[in-house]
């Protein structure tokens, strides 16, 4: 199968060099021809796990992490804000 | 026989009889370290003033005469896609290269509770993502049982620490095998327990309803030791379910006679080596010699795992990898005039050609257009393969098949080929896909000297019964010997 390997970097947010371009895209074709394998199938619904449903927390006030903690990883931090470039004109 | 050869059960009672100290056992572990890491490679922090300082806590408790958790004072590596609060959590990434969480994964937290000793942590495939260890964007670690081979992978770092004795104990996490190919591999024991049974809180997640954090050990009883310690529900972990485990360690030695076990013809045929075949069947007879019942079974939708896997596995991994985009840590590129291009750049620069191609196959399959010919397939192929296999384990106890088709390969041999490094998990992504409980362990050594494994898979919570039968399997070879490495 022929993919539009150029479409799928940008959906993915992701910048290929030109000149890696082929291999990517030789790679992942044969990625989706195995992957093609699967034989068609009755649609019999897909679903949580019936007899494990997922179960959430109450929603509780209860103190969180600081903040201070959580931004010494951001890579530009200025008064306690993440720096990003501008977003609107 | 050396301190850090022993057993963390063995060491437990070493320490409780005065025998040893837990600043004497960190101590003989950091000095193997010291001797075999540039051998090995397994280490990508290590964490020796943590260890020494925990270490002395532990002789501090025991001296004021106070009770110990069963696995106090054993020295633990730790696979680096699981968060420590102040230490370096890469995942093995360049784009988490400087990541220090802010807090402790569940599974981690448990095992401090217990008073455990943190030696460091350990190399991996990139997120998670491989087969080898050779996506690592740190070092390359090897086979501890012959430097030219693979250790295996995702966690090929926590089962070379273990298998070289720079380590007790390991955390690891399976998404597709991740846990039990490189403990086959390596020569050692690996559970992947049942999806649910262990907290993800903490894990980078990859995808998230498969992921599992399980144990890496040199024997059953460890490895049920670690489990018993790190499952249980937690509320920060909606998909985390309660179950009982209490007591499961103390009675892996429970006689296994009347148990039944089934051999699924479609893990021995096409593609598994002769040797590895061989071997698996030889425990089989073994088992049986014990009273154990052997049947032949059949789960016909075995060929079809792999596509499912990775279809669902890199789709999620599409979607939770979105998350690191330079803004809130991690790597950010550092030339950029717009947001999109600092997205682009920044990911583009601090994933590895394996990550890439998982966010481009997961976006491509959740694409406009695909959705049903291939995510929905997938999932609708899960459904099915979850189902033959609890039909099969209403006639058996535990189902036999080997962990990967073959031993470990050499480092470089598949690095550039996929497809070819995605065909070693072709042994182990149904238990995932059906969130089943399984424990690899040695069976054997083959033609190139490296270890053979097998894995024993349950129906969901029954790791007791799987590690009853490993434990028995264990003793008929009289213990696993851990790797030797030759100067």
């Amino acid at each position: 199968m022929q993919i539009d390997i150029a479409h799928i970097a940008r959906l993915s947010r992701l910048a290929i060099e030109e000149d890696k371009l082929p291999k990517f895209q030789s790679q992942m074709e044969s990625i989706i021809t195995m992957v093609e394998q699967l034989p068609p199938m009755e649609d019999a619904g897909i679903g949580l796990d019936p007899e494990h449903p997922m179960q959430l927390r109450k929603d509780e006030v209860k103190p969180s992490m600081k903040r201070d903690e959580i931004l010494k990883n951001a890579p530009q931090m200025q008064a306690g804000c993440v720096v990003v470039p501008k977003t609107v004109e | 026989m050396e301190l850090y050869e022993k057993s963390a059960a063995e060491l437990g009672r070493m320490l409780r009889a005065k025998e040893a100290s837990a600043a004497e056992i960190t101590e003989s572990v950091l000095g193997r370290i010291a001797q075999v890491e540039p051998r090995v490679g397994a280490y990508l922090t290590l964490t020796e003033e943590t260890a020494r300082s925990q270490a002395a806590r532990v002789d501090e408790k025991l001296a004021k005469g106070e009770a110990l958790a069963p696995l106090a004072g054993i020295p633990l590596a730790v696979k680096d896609n699981i968060s420590t609060k102040d230490v370096l959590t890469t995942c093995a990434s360049k784009i988490l290269y400087n990541y220090v969480p802010s807090f402790d994964a569940f599974a981690y937290a448990r095992a401090m509770e217990q008073g455990m000793v943190l030696l460091g942590k350990v190399n991996m495939d990139e997120f998670a993502m491989g087969s080898s260890c050779e996506n690592s964007a740190m070092k390359t670690t090897r086979n501890p049982h012959n430097p030219d081979y693979v250790p295996g992978g995702s966690s090929g770092g926590s089962a070379a620490a273990v298998a070289a004795c720079e380590a007790v104990l390991a955390l690891g996490s399976d998404t597709g095998g991740s846990i039990r190919q490189p403990a086959a591999y390596c020569g050692v024991v690996g559970l992947k327990p049942t999806y649910g049974s262990v907290s993800r809180y903490g894990l980078v997640a990859f995808a998230s309803s498969l992921d599992q954090i399980g144990p890496v050990a040199r024997t059953v009883e460890d490895a049920a030791l670690l489990f018993e310690a790190i499952a249980g529900r937690d509320p920060m972990d909606a998909t985390s379910i309660p179950h009982d485990y209490t007591g499961l360690a103390a009675g892996i030695h429970a006689p296994v006679q009347g148990m039944t076990i089934g051999l699924p013809k479609e893990y021995f045929g096409e593609g598994v080596e002769e040797e590895t075949r061989a071997a698996v069947l030889a425990a089989a007879d073994a088992l049986k010699a014990q009273g154990v019942t052997v049947k032949e079974i059949s789960l016909p939708s075995t060929p079809y795992g792999l596509a499912a896997y990775y279809i669902i596995s890199s789709a999620e991994a599409s979607s939770n990898l979105a998350r690191f985009d330079g803004v809130k840590y991690g790597y950010r590129t550092p030339e950029y005039s717009s947001l999109t291009e600092m997205y682009e750049k920044t990911r583009s620069e601090g994933f590895g050609d394996e990550v890439k191609r998982r966010i481009m196959l997961g976006t491509f399959v959740l694409s406009s257009g695909y959705y049903d010919a291939y995510y929905k397939r997938a999932k609708l192929m899960q459904n099915r393969i979850a189902a033959e296999f609890a039909e099969a384990f209403a006639g058996c106890d535990a189902i036999l098949a080997p962990t990967a088709p073959g031993t470990a390969f050499r480092l470089g041999e598949n690095y550039d080929n996929p497809l070819k490094m995605y065909a070693a998990d072709v042994c182990t992504v149904n238990i995932n896909i059906a969130g089943l409980p399984a424990v690899s362990i040695p069976c054997g050594t083959g033609k190139n000297g490296l270890p053979i494994g097998m894995q024993l898979i349950g129906a969901k919570f029954e790791e007791a019964k799987i590690l009853r039968l490993a434990a028995a399997y264990e003793s008929l070879c009289g213990g696993f010997a851990p790797a030797a490495i030759v100067d």
